[in-house]
């Protein structure tokens, strides 16, 4: 489903933030990205998700060749991948319903489809009540779950999510996980990146290590 | 997964615009403003010069050429000679004035001072025939052509034109032309530049919301779209305002200017399609400066 091939990111900087990244993950699988702050996790998710060319090296995401993602494939790559963002990037004037809504509405999706499955996403994440609250308004740990709606809600055939768990307490945490594995039950491939060794120890995933910015297990 | 139809997408999007306008209402009602001003002096522009070049065009109607006919050549008969001038092409009439009424028309002219010609037994004026040249012949080459033509006939005494007036005329024409374009592709263009900075401005408010959309899955022109709407609703607007800049324009003018210079701002379209062709080309400017904003703030 998703290989790197050699794959290295140098920023404007001068920093390598990747180097020589070489990585398979199958249709199906669930993986963490391991490493501490800095090591290149967000990185990595950013590369697979187009929205940060690596300098060197290739990417191919179902069976798709994206060295140089062209740019008017991008939305369609991202309509097939879920992103939970690690600033979330919701609109703070939207409501939770609004937020989760965009993107099915810029599928073009109707909107008694789109009322339906916005619903449906916000009850399985515990947010129902909060349906039309401004994204503002929410604490750290509502937010992040508006953004895993939001990367839900399309039925993604992955879900790439980086420190989806960050404003979770460790209960809602192990919650949040026990939702990507159902998810990741049902067919869609999980990429969670986390620095959460406690989480990882918890279940018994594949984790790969990345220390600045190279692969290390 | 169930799509939506294009149609009931578009009118998704227009409400989208629609409210965003309402959150912008100033910023929107000045790009409206500032179209509406343009397009008055635009379309004043194109009035002045439609009305100078038909006016000119109706002078140039009343080109004519006198060809003065050898008194010999009459005995063939008037109607032989005046067909020989009728088929050469860019005459459109040809107006026999016989020797007689060239005598009453110089009398006329005289008039008080008649004891000039007094002594006068024999007629001394040539008959002549007075061409008038089709509209496509005003211009210096056709007039030359038509009388080059007529010079070659046998009976012709001699021909008269108005030559260097018609020349003149036709080269200040083709300036007016030149001017009035330049004038108008520069207005049309500061225009769009204003109006799409203005876009700009409310595009660029609005670009965590772009950035969130895009990161979501949106295609460029589904971005696009609002901001397209947007553009040529205000494009409605400001040509619905033009024509009440446009009518108090000319009615100030008109109190101002000498009479004889009235028919530069007659208009050349009745109110309806004056209301069309303001709203048109509002809308036309508005889209045009849309598209050039969005495709900049996008295409980095
Ligand atoms: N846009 C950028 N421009 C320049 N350098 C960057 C940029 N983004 C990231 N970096 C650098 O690249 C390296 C890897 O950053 P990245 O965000 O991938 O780390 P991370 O593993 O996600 O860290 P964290 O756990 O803190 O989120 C860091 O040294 C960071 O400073
Ligand atoms: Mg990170």
């Amino acid at each position: 489903m998703i290989r790197m091939f050699h794959v290295s990111k140098n920023y404007e900087g001068g920093s390598f933030a990747l180097s020589d990244v070489t990585l398979k993950i199958a249709k199906g699988e669930f993986v963490f990205i391991t490493g501490s702050s800095g090591a290149g996790k967000t990185t990595l998710l950013k590369i697979m998700f187009g929205s940060e060319a690596p300098s060197e090296g290739q990417i191919i995401i179902d069976g798709r060749n994206y060295f140089k993602i062209p740019r008017a494939e991008i939305p369609y790559l991202r309509r097939r991948i879920g992103f939970v963002f690690q600033d979330f990037k919701l609109l703070p004037q939207g409501t939770v319903f609004e937020n989760v809504a965009l993107s099915l509405k810029v599928m073009g999706v109707g909107s008694i489809e789109v009322k339906r499955r916005v619903q449906k996403v916000l009850s399985y994440v515990k947010l129902s009540h909060r349906a039309n609250f401004r994204a503002a308004v929410l604490s750290g740990g509502e937010a992040q779950r508006v953004a895993i709606a939001r990367a839900l809600v399309k039925d993604p055939a992955i879900i790439l999510a980086d420190e989806p768990t960050g404003n979770l307490d460790p209960h809602l945490a192990v919650e949040t996980i026990e939702l990507f594995k159902e998810v990741n039950g049902r067919g869609t491939t999980v990429v969670v990146a986390t620095h959460d060794s406690t989480l990882i120890a918890r279940y018994a995933k594949r984790a790969i290590g990345l220390e600045s910015g190279r692969v290390v297990a | 997964m169930k799509k939506r139809g294009f149609t009931s997408g578009v009118v998704y999007l227009a409400a989208d615009a629609l409210r965003s306008m309402r959150a912008n209402a100033a910023s929107c009602a000045l790009t409206a403003v500032t179209l509406g001003f343009s397009l008055a002096i635009f379309f004043l522009f194109l009035f002045i010069f439609i009305n100078l070049e038909s006016a000119v065009n109706k002078w140039g109607d009343k080109t004519h050429i006198v060809v003065y006919i050898k008194d010999t050549a009459l005995k063939d008969g008037v109607e032989r000679l005046r067909d020989s001038a009728r088929f050469i092409p860019g005459v459109k009439t040809v107006e026999y004035v016989s020797k007689e009424k060239a005598l009453e028309e110089l009398k006329a002219e005289l008039k008080g001072h008649e004891e000039i010609i007094a002594g006068v037994d024999v007629n001394p004026l040539p008959a002549s025939f007075d061409i008038r040249v089709s509209p496509a012949y005003t211009d210096a080459q056709g007039v030359a052509s038509v009388v080059g033509t007529l010079k070659a006939m046998s009976w012709a005494s001699d021909v008269q034109y108005s030559r260097e007036w018609v020349e003149k005329f036709s080269a200040f024409l083709r300036f007016i032309e030149l001017a009035a374009t330049a004038v108008g592709v520069f207005i049309a263009a500061a225009t769009v530049f204003i109006i799409s900075n203005t876009i700009r401005l409310t595009v660029w408010a609005r670009r965590d919301e772009i950035e969130v959309m895009r990161l979501v899955g949106a295609t460029d022109a589904y971005i696009k779209i609002p901001f397209f709407i947007e553009g040529v609703i205000q494009g409605f607007i400001g040509g619905v305002f033009a024509l009440g800049v446009l009518t108090a324009g000319r009615y100030i003018l008109l109190g101002r200017m000498p009479g004889y210079l009235d028919f530069a701002l007659s208009l050349p379209l009745d109110f309806p399609e004056l209301l069309a062709a303001l709203a048109a080309s509002g809308m036309l400017m508005g889209a045009t400066a849309s598209i050039i904003s969005t495709t900049r703030f996008l295409g980095n």
